[in-house]
């Protein structure tokens, strides 16, 4: 007997991809010719990076390479498994003890990517009877975790102690567990979570508390040591999630804090367990990456006064760089059409920034947001101040 | 670009689809005036209809069409990238005089007052007209009297805009000012905001005529509202429909049901509570107070009266509310039957308040007012409700009570 085909099975995705692209949201994805270095090669023009997260240029550091193409030489390019298998080389454990002391807590461990530790070990922390409580502007692998969980969730105004609060006393009465969840350092407006207090709070309620430092790591704190250093407040905070694939320039989630944690974490995790281990060649380079910042203090040095100069030149030709205390610099352009015109003209002068719209920000706020990368010299941000004030002038922003 | 923005699923594709004309989209915008909308509120008067000669001789002077005119103003001064509009309107006062005073005139005028001082049967015999001319949206000035005969004509067959001019202006059609009424429109214009359900209020007649001034809730019509989106991607959002977002408020308050078996649950009015009552197969009156006990209706429309006998049958109450009109008030407009005396009998820890995060960001405060300065307080005292925005999902939001 002929089966009469019913449906086309996998007609939608041509039809949703056509759809982006006749409303023109689709990505078109702009390719890297070069390595990601402060001057790269980008659709085939020579740029200025500025939108990067490999803020202290550490990916093209001679002894993050060198220690990736040792560790590949001598334990091959695959670890063969998952971690709890076969999988778990004693480089894995080697970064894991120097990210410990690194980040000065009990322990650490080593997650595939930043995604994974969040969408693997929030589910994990809170379920039915409990309540996760998060910042309004928490990134989007955050909210994934939390929708991943049984538990009730509740939301607090941004950076805002006193609603935080106003939450927690309504959950202390109601719930068993209270998760308490934050950026560290807000990737849209490079503003800083206030973790010194939301930690006190925190501990007036018996309340966990769990950083996403994405952002942070290696950028804040003494020696790139991220938010609980920069807060004087390191492990006192339950869970201080980060990530290798920003400033560490190389890959993978990592989190930090008591033994209990990471004991718990490793054997809970449904992300960390059931995805292969890194290759060698990436734990080789995380373990030279926290290497390099425990020795060569001048990247971190470097990326600030890179920022400080950039923010201060900006504000002086009269861009609105917003509330940001970090190597994450906002140009507020205001409508959002302006913003996409203004990275693209960038763009065409060689300077490669990402443009933030509606409704990623409010309407009225639309920006070009840069990123500081400590491998670019006075010489490199002057072009691209030049670029700023040129089109700013040409855009009627300034 | 990098940067995506996704709309998917808004509200109601057909109601927001725009009328193809000539092959360029052009979108079809009523117009309509209440030239004497107002003139009562500036002499004391609560309200124009019915007492527009003794406003007239208080010294009243017409301020809808100025009000309509700055709107326009402030309109044509953003509204350098919208598409084209087609704007349909009336004669004289009550649109074009407006219109022209602005410089659009290329207009369709569809309906001629016969009198000089027009009234609100003028209004519904506009609207009469203005109904059959597939707008897309129709913009009005005036006040909830104005919204009122609108409503009553076209229903929720357009959504409505309102620049406020009139005495009162607690239904949700409204701009807070001329200005924020612009921007709505031009934000409209450039599809960035969807059509969901709006609460039609105004003074109760028949209480006011008694001597007392309380306003009731009279409907619900479509309004423009700012959609809700969640993110789909790094950088890639989708705007979720206002029926998704009550769905979800409804899965919410289904499990809170299932969670207090024993307990009464009594379902405020407005149309959020009104979607999320038919969503769970009860049968529920937009504009009253139900009663709900182990998933059943077990009583529907009550007065003050009957909710006292109610709490005291059930020991166990749970209130539902949800903000209504363009304010966001959950107790002192629309639901009066909610005494001081049922209030503090239920108790405000077993008040659970509901909203779409749209209906917060438009409301940021929830209004109370009992009419019991003790009870207000003890709101105040409270400061704050973590009001329910979705399936297990809440956020902290003021109280505000009556000293506004």
């Amino acid at each position: 007997m002929t089966q009469v085909t019913k449906r086309n099975a996998t007609k939608f995705l041509k039809d949703e991809y056509d759809e982006l692209v006749k409303n023109h949201f689709e990505w078109n994805i702009k390719i890297l010719e070069s390595g990601s270095t402060p001057h790269a090669i980008v659709n085939g023009k020579e740029i200025i990076m500025m939108c990067s997260n490999n803020y202290l240029n550490l990916s093209n550091h001679p002894r993050l390479i060198k220690g990736a193409v040792e560790a590949a030489q001598k334990f091959g390019a695959g670890s063969g498994s998952v971690r709890a298998i076969a999988g778990t080389m004693k480089l894995h454990t080697e970064v894991e003890k120097r990210l410990a002391r690194f980040k000065r807590t009990e322990s650490a461990l080593i997650y595939q990517t930043g995604f994974a530790a969040n969408s693997g070990l929030i589910p994990q922390l809170v379920g039915e009877g409990d309540i996760v409580i998060s910042d309004e502007l928490n990134h989007g692998s955050i909210i994934d975790g939390v929708r991943l969980t049984k538990a009730d969730r509740a939301i607090y105004k941004h950076r805002d102690v006193a609603d935080l609060e106003k939450v927690l006393k309504d959950a202390d009465r109601k719930y068993r567990r209270i998760l308490i969840i934050t950026d560290g350092v807000f990737s849209m407006d490079g503003d800083i979570a206030p973790m010194d207090k939301i930690v006190k709070v925190a501990n007036e309620y018996g309340a966990m508390t769990y950083v996403d430092d994405a952002h942070g790591e290696g950028v804040i704190g003494p020696d790139g040591r991220g938010i609980g250093a920069h807060f004087h407040i390191e492990g006192k905070i339950d869970v201080e999630m980060g990530t290798f694939s920003k400033a560490f320039g190389v890959v993978g989630g990592l989190i930090a804090g008591s033994q209990d944690l990471v004991n718990f974490a490793y054997n809970k995790s449904r992300t960390w367990l059931l995805s292969g281990s890194h290759p060698p060649a990436v734990a080789g380079a995380q373990l030279a990456a926290i290497d390099v910042l425990e020795t060569e203090p001048q990247h971190v040095k470097r990326l600030w006064e890179n920022t400080k100069y950039f923010k201060k030149e900006l504000n002086t030709l009269g861009f609105d760089t917003g509330e940001s205390e970090t190597p994450i610099t906002p140009v507020i352009v205001g409508d959002s059409g302006k913003a996409k015109e203004l990275s693209n003209r960038l763009f065409t002068e060689g300077v490669f920034a990402l443009p933030i719209v509606f409704p990623m920000v409010a309407r009225d706020r639309a920006r070009i947001r840069t990123m500081m990368n400590a491998g670019l010299s006075k010489q490199d941000l002057d072009f691209a101040l030049h670029a700023f004030e040129k089109l700013g002038k040409q855009l009627a922003i300034i | 670009m990098m940067n995506q923005l996704i709309f998917k699923g808004l509200f109601d594709k057909k109601s927001t689809e725009k009328t193809r004309c000539c092959g360029a989209m052009v979108t079809r915008i009523g117009f309509l005036i209440n030239p004497i909308a107002g003139m009562g509120g500036r002499v004391g008067l609560k309200g124009t209809d019915g007492v527009l000669d003794r406003a007239k001789a208080l010294g009243a002077v017409p301020i809808a069409t100025q009000r309509a005119a700055a709107m326009l103003r402030e309109f044509l001064s953003l509204s350098a990238h919208t598409p084209p509009v087609q704007w349909v309107t009336c004669a004289g006062d009550m649109g074009a005089a407006a219109l022209d005073s602005v410089g659009i005139t290329d207009t369709e005028v569809v309906y001629s007052p016969q009198e000089d001082t027009t009234t609100a049967q003028d209004t519904r015999d506009a609207c009469t007209v203005l109904v059959q001319q597939h707008l897309d949206l129709l913009v009005f000035c005036g006040g909830d009297g104005t919204t009122r005969d609108i409503v009553s004509v076209v229903g929720t067959s357009i959504p409505l805009l309102g620049i406020p001019a009139g005495v009162k202006m607690h239904s949700g059609v409204f701009g807070i000012t001329t200005a924020a009424t612009a921007k709505i429109l031009f934000e409209f214009l450039r599809n960035s905001l969807t059509i969901g359900d709006v609460e039609v209020m105004d003074v109760d007649e028949d209480l006011y005529r008694a001597g007392e001034w309380k306003v009731r809730l009279y409907g619900i019509a479509k309004g423009i509202i700012e959609p809700t989106y969640i993110q789909v991607g790094k950088a890639s959002f989708e705007s979720v429909s206002d029926d998704e977002v009550k769905d979800e408020l409804a899965e919410h308050i289904n499990d809170e049901l299932g969670r207090y078996p024993d307990w009464l649950f009594l379902f405020g009015s407005g149309g959020t509570l009104d979607y999320i009552a038919r969503k769970l197969n009860l049968d529920h009156t937009l504009l009253g107070i139900d009663a709900v006990y182990q998933k059943k209706l077990v009583a529907q429309d009550v007065n003050e009266q009957q909710l006292l006998s109610l709490v005291k049958r059930y020991p166990r109450v749970k209130l539902l509310l949800s903000p209504i009109g363009a304010q966001g008030f959950i107790l002192g407009r629309g639901n009066l039957q909610l005494s001081p005396a049922v209030i503090t009998k239920i108790g405000l820890e077993n008040i659970i308040i509901v909203a779409t995060p749209s209906k917060i960001q438009h409301t940021p405060m929830l209004r109370v007012d009992t009419g019991d300065p003790q009870l207000d307080h003890q709101f105040a005292t409270q400061g704050y409700f973590m009001v329910v925005i979705g399936y297990r999902l809440s956020r902290v939001v003021k109280i505000q009570t009556n000293s506004f």
